[in-house]
């Protein structure tokens, strides 16, 4: 370290001044002990603020001494522990009863205090735990509540704009029924202009996995594609547009769907 | 010092005799008001003759110590003081210029603070503000809008400053 950097550098005279944070304060009383150039220095400086503070003083009232030299007076008549240790060695023993009770009070109070504090802090803790607990809860049912109300929210609007198909007379309606008299069935919704084609699933079994249901329109006496069957789709699908049909009818197929329908899977049919 | 420390009479009559000019100047220095200014002394002595004993001549002279007992019983003193008088403020408008009747020291020209004085502006704001109003650096740091490092760096320089307009 260089000592003499560090005593130019002004920590010396912010350390006298009481200036200095305790961390600075720190190292100037361990570097005096450690270098008397540290020490020369501080004395230098406090014995400089001194002679200032000297040549400017300032006489305060006179009343003021005979003041301070009155309370004083009255200060020294109050026991302090060091004069009853020096003056009257018979009192001893009952100030330091006193002190010891006073201090078992303390020591007790503070005990009691302690316990009841860690048991009102326990008590806190768990409340503090099971509001959390009861908070989560809460959280995720709304959650749920949230993602069920949109759900509700889309499947209102599907089926309002079902409803406005049903009662469209620009719309032909083909039933489709289950052709070995189970009570499956099916409706189309066509398009009169624009040819477009829905699919409202009334009744049919639910899929077995791999295999998705598949729309097909007669036309001229052959199958044409008109389009799979959206699982995820809850009222009218909108499925392929077909400009001319004799029949419909809904076959189950493999996942993806076929070119040709699997005839022996026809679930529902119903004719124009 | 030993007879100090013993809470001798005449020992402390004496330390009062020599030091109270000074310790006085540097009180009124920092609060304006004398009446204050004059109760404040008594106090600073009163704290000396307490506590005396926690006082160690190998941190420093006996002079430094109580300058500054001194100066923090008149920074809060003042902080106090001026904590009442906003909280008066508040309540007794009207009355506040009519407040006092005491003498009030212009405090720029007193003492240590005349010293203070010779030292260039930008210097003297900062002991002004640190060692009369007793902000810390972080404090100055946000009123004047100066980083916390170039306030330490340059009241260290403005310390070292003061320390030669001492000397000269």
């Amino acid at each position: 370290m260089d000592i003499n950097a560090y005593i130019q550098s002004g920590v010396i005279e912010s350390y006298v001044l009481g200036l200095s944070n305790a961390e600075e304060t720190a190292e100037v009383e361990t570097l005096r002990k450690q270098y008397p150039d540290v020490d020369k220095a501080i004395d230098e400086f406090s014995l400089s603020i001194e002679e200032a503070a000297m040549q400017n003083a300032i006489a305060p009232p006179a009343e003021i001494k005979q003041k301070i030299m009155a309370a004083l007076e009255k200060e020294r008549q109050v026991p302090h522990v060091v004069s009853v240790l020096n003056e009257d060695k018979k009192e001893v023993p009952v100030v330091q009863l006193a002190s010891t009770y006073n201090w078992k009070m303390i020591a007790a109070a503070s005990v009691i205090l302690f316990i009841a504090s860690s048991f009102l802090n326990y008590y806190l803790y768990h409340q503090y735990n099971s509001n959390k607990e009861a908070y989560q809860a809460l959280l995720s049912e709304r959650e749920t509540l949230q993602v069920n109300n949109q759900m509700y929210q889309t499947q209102l609007k599907e089926w309002q704009l079902a409803a406005m198909m049903m009662a469209d007379t620009g719309m032909a309606t083909v039933k489709m029924h289950s052709l070995k008299g189970k009570d499956d069935a099916a409706t189309i919704f066509w398009n009169k202009q624009s040819k477009d084609v829905y699919v409202m699933v009334n009744k049919l079994p639910e899929p077995r996995t791999g295999k998705q249901y598949q729309l097909w329109a007669m036309v001229d006496g052959k199958p044409v594609d008109a389009g799979l069957l959206d699982p995820s789709c809850v009222s009218v699908c909108k499925m392929k547009n077909i400009p001319k049909a004799e029949a419909f009818a809904i076959t189950l197929e493999k996942e993806g769907g076929n070119r040709a329908p699997n005839l022996k899977a026809i679930y529902v049919m119903g004719s124009i | 010092m030993l007879l100090l420390k013993q809470r001798h009479e005449h020992a402390f009559s004496y330390l009062y005799d020599h030091y109270s000019g000074s310790l006085y100047s540097v009180i009124v220095s920092i609060v304006p008001d004398r009446e204050l200014a004059n109760d404040l002394l008594q106090e600073v002595f009163i704290k000396i003759w307490r506590q005396i004993e926690s006082y160690d001549n190998a941190k420093g002279r006996l002079f430094t110590w109580m300058l500054n007992v001194a100066r923090n019983a008149s920074i809060d003193a003042v902080r106090s003081k001026n904590f009442q008088q906003s909280k008066n403020n508040r309540e007794l408008t009207e009355n506040v210029y009519d407040e006092g009747g005491s003498i009030q020291t212009n405090t720029d020209k007193i003492g240590l603070r005349k010293i203070v004085h010779r030292l260039k502006d930008d210097y003297k704001v900062l002991v002004e503000l640190s060692y009369f109003e007793g902000y810390t650096q972080d404090e100055i740091s946000k009123m004047l809008n100066i980083p916390l490092g170039t306030v330490k760096t340059r009241l260290r320089t403005a310390l070292i400053q003061l320390k030669q307009v001492i000397k000269s």
